[in-house]
């Protein structure tokens, strides 16, 4: 395809206005991808308003079941010893490695 | 590699490996154009420049945090997954000797849809359960159950801290929720002198995990050995969680495998499975059954929502009527709310989604200046339904228009470079 002079004065335009414009160009699309979370965040709250009969964790009929105070699983209740030992858990310092990395002259945000 | 709904993808299954010492994701060098949209959206600073040109790497396992959400924002599909089970959960699948229990995280029915053809957000809970049981798991349980649990040991924890404060050895306020495996990392990574604030509580994963090998297989008489667990998640950080070490407190690997929304579509798919014709279908009971405080966890703020729902209760002994608490709904940013509630007070509370805006709250709690309660922290922005294991926004990859602007900044970047 051939660009006559309009044709090629029209792309400059669009191309200088895009370099200047870049940076809020950006900001506009990622205000589009919020727009998409913001259809699924929707959906959640549609679902859990119009689909789900029971809305309370407490109410669910098989969480009583696990935490019944005779012959439930988790009988002593929540955060008693046997939640402590399967569904409680201890954190990790991670730090070194990133501030060895640092110290090598690696830069992070925080 | 294979192509796994346009995103290339490793398909390996590590076992007993230090989940530190892999990258669960990293740049095709050569699909890079250099554009940056990797950095812009990398909260840590993980992935940069690493030459001239302008291309970019993960740099250290170290510094990334998994959330994938490079990933699903680069326009030019140059960012691979670097860990996938998919291959072993089909091998295990066809075992007879192998119970294969599947474990689906709230978020995911609100993504599956979109890889068959369904508007954004279409919720296909029914579907995937029929899906799950056509691909032949033996168990259809849900994470969602667990979240229900996590509610449960994690508002109680909440609660106990609150009435212990003054006394010695009291557990410190904020309490910081410790569902979402990127914000995990990042606490123990950049703010470790923080780590007493986060609650002990697992993630809901962390606990369906144990309790299908011990609870699950007692309830259904399965020798816990045989059964092997399957997790699918909207993100790939959960990759990382479920390799954790420490992740073995049911005596077994808690966790035996980790997918996303987008390895389940293409599990699906390649089972030759016609996902639209599929009956809305129920989870298994025992470890299945959840509530609309569970569905929510996929939201920024829905553990908060779910967390305020119990808790109103307790502490005031009373019913609550209208279980909407729209105030600590986040779409993006930090959001914070007084919840009044009776015979007790306020329950002053935090929620924000994207490392950002976490790092603010953190050296508001470090410098001993935050008031809150309680604080919910989701790596990405928005929460679970925009994680990085979610189905890619096709705007993102077919938009002309936003790659042109790309490409236009690289050459204008390379310019600048060269004079």
């Amino acid at each position: 395809m051939k660009l006559n002079r309009r044709g090629f004065i029209k792309a400059c335009g669009f191309m200088a206005g895009y370099t200047v414009l870049g940076l809020n160009m950006t900001k506009v699309a990622v205000a589009a991808t919020m727009d998409f979370v913001g259809l699924r965040q929707k959906s959640v709250y549609d679902a859990d308003a119009k689909i789900y009969k029971i809305r309370k964790s407490q109410d669910n009929p098989m969480i009583k079941k696990l935490y019944n105070r005779e012959d439930g699983f988790l009988h002593e209740g929540p955060c008693g010893h046997m939640s402590h030992h399967l569904l409680h858990t201890h954190y990790v310092d991670r730090s070194s490695r990133v501030t060895a990395l640092k110290e090598k002259g690696y830069k992070f945000n925080f | 590699m294979k192509p796994i709904e346009g995103v290339m993808t490793q398909t390996n299954a590590p076992r007993g490996i230090d989940p530190d010492s892999l990258f669960f994701v990293q740049v095709d060098a050569t699909k890079c154009e250099a554009c940056g949209t990797c950095e812009e959206h990398c909260a840590t600073g993980a992935i940069q420049s690493i030459n001239e040109e302008g291309i970019h790497q993960v740099v250290d396992p170290a510094a990334c945090m998994n959330c994938g959400q490079c990933l699903v924002n680069c326009p030019y599909d140059a960012i691979y997954e670097g860990v996938s089970y998919v291959d072993e959960i089909f091998e295990k699948l066809k075992d007879p000797n192998t119970i294969v229990v599947s474990m689906p995280a709230p978020a995911v029915r609100y993504g599956l849809g979109e890889c068959f053809g369904a508007p954004t957000g279409t919720y296909v809970g029914g579907q995937m359960h029929a899906a799950l049981r056509q691909l032949g798991f033996n168990y259809i349980w849900d994470n969602e159950f667990t979240a229900d649990v996590t509610i449960m040991e994690e508002g109680t924890e909440l609660i106990q801290r609150v009435k212990e404060q003054g006394q010695k050895d009291a557990r410190p306020l904020p309490q910081f929720t410790s569902c979402c495996p990127g914000w995990v990392k990042f606490a123990e990574t950049f703010y470790p002198d923080l780590l007493p604030n986060m609650s002990s509580c697992k993630s809901p994963i962390g606990m369906l995990g144990p309790l299908a090998k011990t609870y699950g297989a007692e309830e259904t008489h399965t020798p816990a050995q045989k059964i092997y667990t399957v997790s699918i998640m909207p993100c790939i950080a959960k990759k990382y969680e479920g390799m954790r070490p420490e992740m073995a407190d049911s005596g077994f690997r808690d966790i035996d495998a980790t997918i996303d929304t987008r390895e389940l579509a293409y599990m699906i798919k390649t089972a030759g499975i016609d996902f639209n014709a599929l009956p809305s279908q129920g989870p298994d009971p025992i470890l299945g059954d959840s509530t609309g405080a569970a569905t929510i966890f996929g939201n920024s703020g829905g553990v908060m929502e779910a967390a305020l729902r119990l808790a109103y209760e307790v502490l005031s002994g009373q019913k609550l009527n209208n279980p909407d608490i729209k105030v600590v709904r986040t779409h993006e940013g930090i959001n914070t709310a007084d919840v009044k509630v009776p015979n007790f007070g306020t329950v002053k509370v935090a929620v924000a989604s994207g490392l950002q805006n976490a790092a603010k709250l953190c050296d508001e709690v470090r410098a001993g200046k935050s008031p809150y309660h309680f604080i919910e922290i989701m790596t990405c922005p928005g929460g679970c339904v925009n994680g990085g294991g979610q189905p890619v926004d096709p705007e993102i990859r077919a938009s002309l228009f936003r790659s042109t602007v790309a490409q236009i900044n690289k050459r204008f970047r390379a310019r600048r470079v060269g004079a």
